[in-house]
């Protein structure tokens, strides 16, 4: 901890994902706060001949009433857009990444103490999953999700929220069981395990009181570095029209906003730019985090 | 005919060719909205037997070069006699000529149906049953061979094989002699006798009164494929050319290079000219790269254009410099929302949901330019149709919603908070920004707005379905000519509704509605036209079967070297066959 302390890099990408995850938590507030909301906009009277907003940027001065302007075509609220978009983006992440290491760990710990048939069936079920074609898995269900719950609009936003997460989770925790299963194989002939194993401690006490411990590391720096990967995934599955649907998300803004590029940039700048603070930012924290619990890495 | 481009995914089923017999004025000088489409017209003025041959090459041409056409969409089949979207009709008039064609003309802005491989526009007997085309002399195939009026013959009757040959234009079907049994020259092999040649005369007889035949032979079906040449599934891949250009190189999803016919005549087509050496169609193009090469205009981008209608922000970085090279005009069709008259008894609920649909809004918000790629109307027959009746049957123009006046009409019909189901596309950002206005505007209005998910693949399919659990349906219709004939017996006739794909989309049956068609479907072919004009008053006033969202049109963008360019306001596409470069 106190490695990390003194990397500067370290604390202002932690200072920037607490701002995030602040922006995320109280994202209503805050819209509250600019006078500003979430919903449908009034295209026939926000919007000229050109579909470009009437107020704001890019044709008009900065004003409050929409601090990030509108988005042309809608007349939306842009920077109500990007808060929840944020929200959106972190929920996804941090769920996703919470549950894909916890079973990460679980079979990981599993897989590596159980020698024999449990360790290769366990092994096995690991290589067919990563087979699994991620990209693919999401096209498929999209639709499936949307034909099912198509005449409940209620219902869908949450199914495809929890699918989403559910495909991020069953196609992320791969990774992380090979690790800790190659961990466990080289703890598990350490001394201090022969030991508890010769009094008698029981199997699921030696698992998560003596092997788990020494594992934090790895866990951790795992977990620093998924989130990051799922933010990107979750913005470019909304790209592809297959993410959220019924709440803002980054990525279905940057999806709307690439024809404005050159007429309307701060339209697509804002949520891109959203992405690439919090990936670079977490990506940064993730290698801090991993250069402060490895001694041997110095940079 | 059918649709081109994103279009095809709001109009539901085989919708028909647009023809604009008057269109309106495509002037866009100043920054305010062009209004794309004229009042009324009649279809007789769009007729011009006496064209003559050559076309005049104007003087600005510089003869020679590449003229570069970029789009996002694939056009379905080259194959002449399967050729029945917009743009496939487009690109082929330059290879296939037919019996009769389209030609710009300036002095009215629009297009008059002229002779093309025929000398006149055919001639028909009393009770137009029989029509008689006589061919040119001097029409060459690109291989030095004469065109034979057994070739066109042999193409009308290769139209009949539906089945090998399918998604072509199907009037043959219902008009022609021994349409309803004759399956084309593949599986009969006794000749097509609907068909009759004599020297150059081609006759064609019909199985009942066909007033606009001369219209319908514009189509490449009927153009000349000989029969010993036919390659079945294999003739769309280098169709034999008639026209001034012919394929070098098509590769289908992706390219089609043409070139120059050296055995095309210029003094016998009085429709095109041969100007640029080479046109270059690229298919599956993005749209953004489209508009930036066209907008920035430098090099090769100066002589390129497209015939995707153009997205907002391209309209505001062509019209700041000026508009020169923004070609606007009419392509008439109208897209409605259906209501289904079986599950929307109440006509006092029906016209509410005309009141408060949120007409501007929904526009604007999936994308379209108010005035210029989607007009307000009030009448099912767009502008340019003969005979066409201009009434406003909720007195808001087509475009002002009034929410109050809804609530009111439902509280009088005692169902405030009526459920109006209705389809959209998840994975389309369009068709949600459009979804979420219409929620705002029907909740506005009195209404419960349940909008039902689909995806951009299974919409159609649920659209067309009748059990689908929805109560309205947002499609539209283009006319094949300027006649409500093309309209109503198509899809507002009652022994319609009942059919696979839901031909008739509001389950529209009433029977003195039908009776009338009838009528009207009897009646001297002089009279017809203004009889479907009132028809189509009389079904909105007496049942509001339908909220009329408004007209499509055109609003496409060239290079500055590309000269000719002119609204095609039969196909909403650019006039190819009038195009050069520029000095």
């Amino acid at each position: 901890m106190g490695r990390l302390r003194s990397d500067k890099v370290a604390i202002v990408c932690a200072a920037i994902v607490v701002i995030f995850i602040l922006i995320a938590v109280f994202a209503p507030l805050l819209t509250r706060l600019f006078g500003v909301e979430v919903r449908a906009g009034d295209p026939s009277t926000d919007t000229d001949i050109f579909n470009f907003p009437v107020i704001g940027p890019p044709d008009h001065g900065f004003t409050w009433k929409a601090p990030l302007g509108l988005a042309p075509d809608t007349g939306d609220d842009n920077l109500a857009e990007w808060l929840y978009g944020a929200r959106t983006s972190l929920m996804i992440a941090s769920i996703s990444t919470v549950f894909a290491t916890l079973i990460g760990i679980t079979i990981g710990l599993v897989a590596g103490f159980s020698r024999g048939w449990l360790d290769r069936v366990i092994s096995f079920v690991i290589d067919v999953f990563l087979s699994l074609p991620f990209l693919l898995a999401a096209l498929a269900v999209a639709p499936i999700i949307v034909l099912r719950f198509s005449d409940r609009p209620g219902l869908l936003k949450w199914a495809t929220f929890f699918s989403l997460i559910f495909i991020l989770i069953i196609t992320g925790w791969m990774q992380l069981a090979r690790l800790i299963r190659g961990e466990v194989l080289s703890l598990r002939e350490r001394e201090f395990i022969q030991a508890a194993r010769v009094m008698g401690v029981p199997t699921r006490q030696i698992l998560f009181k003596e092997l788990l411990p020494n594992m934090v590391a790895p866990i951790v720096v795992s977990f620093s570095l998924t989130l990051p990967a799922i933010v990107t995934a979750e913005a470019g599955l909304s790209y592809l029209g297959i993410g959220v649907i019924g709440q803002p998300s980054w990525g279905q803004t940057v999806l709307k906003a690439v024809p404005y590029f050159d007429t309307y940039p701060l339209y697509l700048y804002a949520p891109v730019l959203g992405i690439f603070v919090l990936v670079v930012a977490l990506n940064l924290l993730g290698d801090a985090i991993r250069d402060a619990f490895d001694p041997k890495t110095r940079r | 005919m059918r649709l081109k481009k994103s279009a095809v995914a709001i109009l539901a089923t085989a919708s028909l060719l647009a023809l604009a017999a008057c269109g309106g004025s495509s002037d866009s000088n100043s920054d305010k909205p062009v209004p794309t489409q004229g009042e009324g017209g009649g279809a007789g003025a769009g007729k011009n037997p006496d064209l003559k041959a050559p076309r005049a090459v104007p003087d600005d041409a510089a003869p020679g070069g590449t003229a570069t056409v970029l789009t996002a969409v694939v056009p379905f089949t080259l194959d002449p006699t399967r050729a029945y979207y917009t743009d496939s009709t487009a690109i082929m008039n330059l290879v296939t000529r037919a019996l009769t064609q389209y030609v710009y003309d300036p002095d009215t802005n629009d297009m008059v149906l002229a002779p093309d491989m025929a000398t006149d526009l055919g001639r028909p007997n009393e009770d137009n049953t029989e029509w008689t085309f006589t061919l040119r002399d001097g029409l060459k195939y690109e291989d030095g061979t004469d065109v034979k009026a057994e070739d066109v013959a042999y193409a009308i009757s290769r139209s009949f094989a539906i089945e090998e040959l399918p998604d072509g234009p199907t009037y043959q079907l219902q008009f022609f002699q021994d349409g309803d049994t004759y399956k084309g020259p593949y599986k009969d092999k006794s000749p097509y006798k609907g068909v009759t040649v004599s020297g150059n005369d081609i006759t064609i007889k019909m199985s009942q009164p066909f007033p606009e035949m001369d219209y319908y032979a514009s189509f490449p079906v009927f153009t000349g494929i000989p029969a010993a040449k036919d390659t079945k599934e294999e003739y769309g891949n280098h169709p034999l050319a008639t026209g001034p250009y012919m394929f070098e190189d098509y590769k289908p999803g992706s390219s089609l290079t043409l070139v120059k016919n050296p055995n095309w005549d210029p003094n016998t087509d009085p429709g095109r000219i041969q100007s640029v050496d080479k046109w270059v169609f690229k298919f599956g193009e993005d749209t953004a790269k489209i508009e930036n090469t066209i907008v920035s205009d430098t090099g090769e981008g100066q002589t390129t254009l497209s015939y995707d209608n153009i997205t907002p922000p391209t309209y505001k970085k062509i019209t700041a410099e000026g508009g020169d090279r923004l070609v606007t005009g009419t392509s008439p069709c109208t897209y409605m929302w259906y209501l289904d008259m079986r599950k929307i008894t109440d006509i006092n609920v029906r016209k509410a949901i005309g009141y408060a649909y949120p007409y501007e809004d929904v526009w604007k918000a999936t994308g379209e330019i108010v005035g210029l790629t989607r007009v307000p109307g009030t009448s099912i027959l767009p502008p340019g149709t003969a005979g066409r009746v201009d009434y406003d049957v909720l007195g808001i123009k087509g475009q002002n919603t009034d929410p109050e006046k809804a609530k009111e009409l439902l509280a009088a019909a005692n169902a405030d908070g009526y459920e109006i189901k209705f389809l959209y596309a998840t994975d389309d950002p369009l068709s949600v920004a459009g979804k979420d206005q219409i929620v705002k505007g029907l909740e506005a209005g009195g209404f419960t707005a349940t909008p039902i998910a689909s995806t951009s693949e299974k919409i159609r399919e649920a659209r067309s379905d009748p059990d689908s659990p929805i109560n309205v349906r947002s499609s539209g219709w283009c006319s094949d000519w300027p006649s409500g004939g093309s309209w109503f017996p198509a899809q507002w006739d009652g022994a319609l509704a009942d059919l696979e794909g839901m031909p008739n989309p509001s389950m529209f049956v009433e029977a003195d509605a039908d009776a009338k068609q009838k009528e009207i479907l009897a009646m001297d072919a002089n009279d017809v036209p203004a009889a479907w004009g009132e028809f189509d008053k009389f079904i909105e006033e007496t049942y509001y079967p339908a909220v009329v969202t408004g007209y499509s049109g055109t609003a496409i963008i060239r290079g500055s070297k590309i000269g000719g360019m002119y609204n095609d306001s039969v196909r909403g596409m650019p006039t190819f066959a009038d195009m050069y470069i520029t000095q």
